[in-house]
């Protein structure tokens, strides 16, 4: 039997383009996330970053934590990946973040979810094929307290840019 | 109390609590690192980041920013951090904040990122005695010399006084 024809099968796209961000707008983000020792193990080690209160439960014990600190750049991390498919995935360079603000600290086995707000658009002269987005994200635990909030500013495809790549 | 401090303080350096640190202060860190699969393949999908241009090498055959698969900024910022970490951050208490991330050129597999860093301000903690807050700027370079990740950093930095005390009289642990 022949294969079908898969260049006809229609691409289940992802992400949002820029004329679906207007000012105000809301998103609760997809998944959450359990955080554990091991993603935090992986995440530290990888990135050489081996401060014994994120790797030495004994030592973040003694300074009043439950269990070791996850590193706060792995929370940062995870919260701005549950933002990606809502927010950034149509694809443009990510620009830079303001205010990044650790309200609490992470423990193994806390569960974060994201939402985001949308505090500006504008569009770039020099370049017609994307818009450049603003918002602001809140991470809150499995208690509904906030962890982390930050403001991020990334260029956004415009809807005439089609490919999954987007602007990229 | 002061048995169990002299017994945390063994396990970190000394050079970098609070007192150590003096606005205008710059560091080149020691420790250089390349990013690659582990760095940002794996990392970029366990931090659930779905854009693939991150992860999909086929996908970015022909990309203005560069062939090949693009680093996920935060990645470039973690491992800036990281590289950081030991000389600014081996005697924090939390890590408070960051600003001004910037993101100035596209990092690759295979390059190698080095950081640096200048002490912005020292000042007293509002509600704690025992620290207090140093604002660090952090910049990451890669192995041509391009600034390509650049932040501010607020990290709460034990005070020596409180929590070594006895290296401030030269005896305490190498």
């Amino acid at each position: 039997m022949a294969d079908p024809d898969f260049e006809s099968f229609p691409v289940a796209l992802k992400g949002n383009r820029y004329e679906d961000f207007a000012v105000g707008d809301t998103f609760d983000h997809h998944w959450g996330r359990t955080l554990t020792d091991g993603d935090n193990a992986i995440f530290s080690t990888a990135m050489c970053n081996w401060n014994p209160m994120h790797l030495n439960a004994e030592y973040a014990r003694a300074h009043g934590h439950r269990d070791v600190v996850l590193n706060p750049m792995l929370v940062l991390c995870t919260v701005l990946g549950l933002s990606v498919e809502d927010l950034s995935e149509s694809g443009g360079p990510f620009l830079g973040m303001e205010d990044v603000s650790f309200h609490l600290p992470v423990h193994p086995g806390d569960t974060l979810t994201a939402a985001s707000e949308v505090i500006e658009t504008r569009t770039s002269e020099s370049r017609p094929k994307v818009g450049i987005v603003t918002w602001h994200t809140e991470a809150r635990n499995q208690d509904g307290d906030l962890v982390l909030d930050y403001r991020r500013t990334n260029l956004v495809a415009k809807r005439s840019v089609s490919s999954q790549r987007g602007a990229l | 109390m002061t048995d169990q401090r002299s017994a945390l303080a063994a396990l970190t350096g000394d050079g970098n609590y609070f007192e150590d640190f003096t606005a205008g202060q710059r560091m080149c860190h020691a420790r250089a690192a390349t990013i690659d699969e582990v760095e940002n393949n794996f990392i970029t999908k366990q931090v659930m980041n779905t854009a693939q241009a991150h992860w999909n090498e086929e996908i970015m055959r022909g990309s203005p920013f560069g062939e090949g698969r693009l680093v996920f900024g935060l990645i470039t910022g973690s491992m800036t951090v990281g590289l950081t970490s030991q000389d600014t951050a081996e005697n924090a208490l939390a890590e408070l904040g960051l600003d001004k991330i910037r993101f100035r050129k596209p990092v690759h597999h295979g390059d190698t990122i080095t950081a640096y860093t200048e002490v912005l301000e020292t000042t007293e903690s509002t509600d704690r005695d025992d620290a207090g807050v140093v604002r660090f700027k952090h910049w990451g370079r890669n192995q041509h010399g391009e600034v390509v990740c650049e932040m501010e950093r607020i990290v709460l930095v034990k005070k020596r006084e409180v929590w070594a005390p006895a290296r401030r009289d030269g005896d305490g642990p190498a």
